[in-house]
């Protein structure tokens, strides 16, 4: 009662200056770490994209190839076994020797037929297989070049150095040059990375078969995941009662989402693997790993999303008569699914994006075969990135990144996608 | 103190005018008769000659809350009973037995009697969703389902079985937003979201979807503490509209309202249930001296 009015404004005018200075402190410090955040971000990207974008870009070499009949098909059958059994290498080898006619000697031979990728004899196999009608006639045909060619092309290996501390001499550079100018070179899109499984030679790999174990794995996870975590979910915020046991439990399932991963894993390998005798690096053992792995993020989240169905709606309908079971089935699940969706993609993700508990069963293997159901071998996306990271060819560098590229753009749409449920499926009350 | 109050009281300051009439009659009122403050025992008569629901030495504890001391209280066929009493007092806690709606609240304990036309509704055969069929509620804050205004009254009908067919559920509804009075107000966006309402329309889509289910007894929880004046009389219209169907027992803060709609009325104070009568006298007469302090505004 002692203070006048001018008192007070008086002692609210002189802390004033100090507060709103205190603010202004506060919001710089705030901007300074999201345009730092912003910065490292931006460099992540940069580093990757500017590693990796080439990556979708492949060189190939015109070989002037002569299908030679009496090498493919001597009897004039046309039987397709005895077609693909030619010696389509030998024809390939021939192609560069004609090309280079000045190449003699086994080592600088040897070293010629290695400026086109071995892949190039299937490449010329299929191309046969699909066209009989031109055995006996001579053909232009593109083939993969070498990742060191390709390397070349792109400007990864500097041309300036001293010999002896390049990887690709200056008889290649030379033979190189003359593909060069006789046009017989160019970059062309990729479709062998989108395409293929893995592969030793660069130029022959693809992260498809990565791809198609990541989606079975992924399909495995979610097909168990989500039910279970909801149905647990579902029970303990509705139905369970609170006793020691449930406490117990929720303590537990908190604890879990803390578990380091890769501990998982080695249960997915006691457990699973050598308990249950399941096949190693299947997707299936992926899937139900991931699953132990998602249950808690899928179960916390969807808990949190039953909590914010707000008791005036569990009152309405418990005031007209619905039994708790309708109550959960007609009114809370349907408001808490988008929140429970949401922390299900978030789950996915992750899911997605983990790679350790994974190479504990196996899903490591070097796998050339693009997977065609859950129970076969194979690898996923995050362990091909580790896999080809670990690979000393400079051109798994770029496929690195590329891999990396296809992953992040996974991950943003499945992100976008739970951002895009919440936005359509959200109630304000 | 006290004088302070009265004094404010008496000059007027702060409160509508119906009050201080109330108040200037109370205070009239010879104050020697009243029963001391002290005496928790229930003035009044708690009995009804033509009772629905009968509440015979009703506990509630909230853990080691006791929340509700020894209630006995008589609910009429077709009349309107309020319940009126200072924030805390256990008026919506004695309500929400009345349909075992404290069952939900996992640490409350009910013990005592209450029946409904005699048979004891805390009764371990008794089936909930049964006495909730019978006993609707109507919440202090309107919570419409986030659904069409047709889903929101068909609801009750629909799970219960009450139709047989479309036709059915589709009378039953314009019955029932008709009895609410919303029927004009709605009947061109039945398929509207029930929240896209304003508040006392929303309050008597509420009403709707309680009466949908054609219970014998309706609780209402403070209708419409949430709710201007002219939606407040406008639900008090259909209080008074409604008792000839249904009994209605009503928890309200406005001292004004239970003198408008009800007419019986019960004042509870800190757990107990300190005085039944009908309103007129409740309110000309309070027989306890704490009624008296509620309602000509010491407290509360």
């Amino acid at each position: 009662m002692a203070y006048t009015h001018k008192h007070t404004t008086d002692i609210v005018r002189a802390g004033l200056k100090k507060r709103y200075k205190r603010e202004a402190r506060f919001r710089r410090m705030g901007l300074a770490a999201i345009i730092m955040g912003l910065l490292f971000l931006s460099m992540l990207f940069i580093s990757i994209i500017g590693n990796g974008y080439t990556a979708f870009w492949q060189t190939f070499v015109q070989l002037e190839i002569h299908l030679d009949a009496s090498v493919i098909d001597p009897d004039g059958t046309r039987d397709p076994e005895i077609i693909s059994a030619a010696d389509y290498g030998g024809m390939v080898k021939k192609s560069l020797r004609e090309m280079y006619p000045e190449v003699t000697g086994r080592r600088d031979k040897r070293t010629l037929y290695g400026i086109v990728s071995s892949g190039a004899s299937f490449d010329l196999q299929d191309y046969v297989m699909a066209h009989p009608d031109q055995i006996g006639s001579t053909i232009q045909l593109w083939v993969p070049a070498d990742d060191d060619v390709d390397m070349l092309m792109k400007g990864h290996f500097d041309r300036d150095k001293v010999e002896t501390e390049r990887r690709i001499k200056d008889n290649q550079i030379a033979w190189i040059d003359k593909l060069i100018a006789q046009d017989r070179i160019e970059s062309r899109f990729n479709t062998t990375f989108f395409t293929a499984g893995d592969s030793r030679e660069p130029e022959l790999a693809g992260i498809w078969g990565a791809a198609m174990g990541s989606f079975f794995t992924l399909v495995v996870t979610l097909l168990l995941a989500f039910p279970v975590g909801v149905a647990t979910a579902v029970y303990l915020e509705e139905f369970a009662p609170q006793n020691r046991w449930t406490d117990l439990i929720e303590v537990n399932i908190n604890n879990l989402a803390a578990v380091p991963s890769i501990v998982f894993g080695l249960l997915g390998l006691a457990v699973f693997i050598n308990f249950f005798g399941m096949p190693r690096s299947a997707p299936l053992v992926g899937g139900l790993v991931l699953t132990l792995m998602t249950l808690p993020t899928i179960i916390i989240a969807s808990r949190a999303a039953l909590k914010s169905v707000p008791p005036s709606i569990r009152e309405a309908a418990l005031g007209i008569g619905a039994s708790k079971m309708q109550m959960v089935f007609h009114h809370v699940l349907p408001l808490a699914m988008p929140g429970m969706l949401t922390g299900t993609i978030i789950g996915m993700a992750q899911a997605l994006g983990e790679s350790a508990p994974l190479l504990m069963i196996g899903m490591v293997a070097f796998i050339v075969d693009i997977p065609g159901s859950a129970m076969d071998p194979s690898t996923v996306l995050p362990v091909q990135i580790y896999l080809w990271a670990d690979s000393p060819e400079r051109a798994f560098v770029e496929r690195t990144s590329a891999a990396i590229m296809v992953l992040l753009m996974f991950l943003i749409s499945m992100n976008a996608l739970a951002v895009l449920l919440r936005k359509k499926f959200e109630r304000r009350w | 103190m006290t004088t302070d109050m009265t004094f404010q009281i008496g000059s007027g300051i702060g409160l509508p005018e119906r009050e201080i009439d109330i108040v200037k009659e109370s205070v009239s009122a010879d104050a020697s008769l009243k029963v001391s403050r002290d005496d928790r025992k229930t003035v009044g008569e708690i009995t009804h000659n033509d009772a629905r629901m009968t509440c015979r030495n009703v506990n509630v504890y909230y853990g080691d809350k006791h929340a509700i001391k020894d209630v006995s209280l008589d609910i009429g066929k077709n009349e309107v009973i309020a319940m009126i009493g200072p924030s805390g007092c256990g008026k919506s806690t004695f309500l929400r037995c009345l349909n075992r709606m404290n069952d939900t609240i996992d640490t409350c304990r009910v013990t005592g009697d209450i029946a409904m036309d005699e048979i004891d509704i805390y009764d371990r055969k008794m089936d909930v969703v049964l006495l909730r069929a019978q006993v609707g509620m109507v919440f202090q804050k309107p919570n419409p389902f986030p659904k069409s205004i047709f889903e929101n009254v068909a609801y009750g009908p629909r799970i219960h079985g009450l139709a047989a067919n479309k036709t059915d559920i589709e009378e039953i509804v314009v019955t029932s937003l008709k009895k609410a009075g919303l029927w004009d107000e709605v009947k061109d966006y039945l398929e509207e979201p029930g929240t896209s309402l304003s508040g006392g329309q929303q309050q008597r889509l509420c009403i709707a979807r309680a009466i949908a289910v054609n219970p014998e007894v309706v609780l209402m929880d403070e209708p419409c503490s949430a709710l201007d004046p002219i939606a407040t009389a406008k639900i008090e219209e259909l209080i008074d509209e409604l008792r000839e169907h249904y009994t209605i027992a009503i928890v309200t803060h406005s001292m004004q309202q239970a003198a408008r709609v009800s007419q019986r009325t019960a004042y509870f104070h800190l757990g107990d249930l300190i005085e039944v009568g009908d309103t007129d006298q409740i309110f000309t007469n309070p027989r306890h001296q704490l009624t008296e302090d509620y309602i000509t505004g010491r407290f509360g």
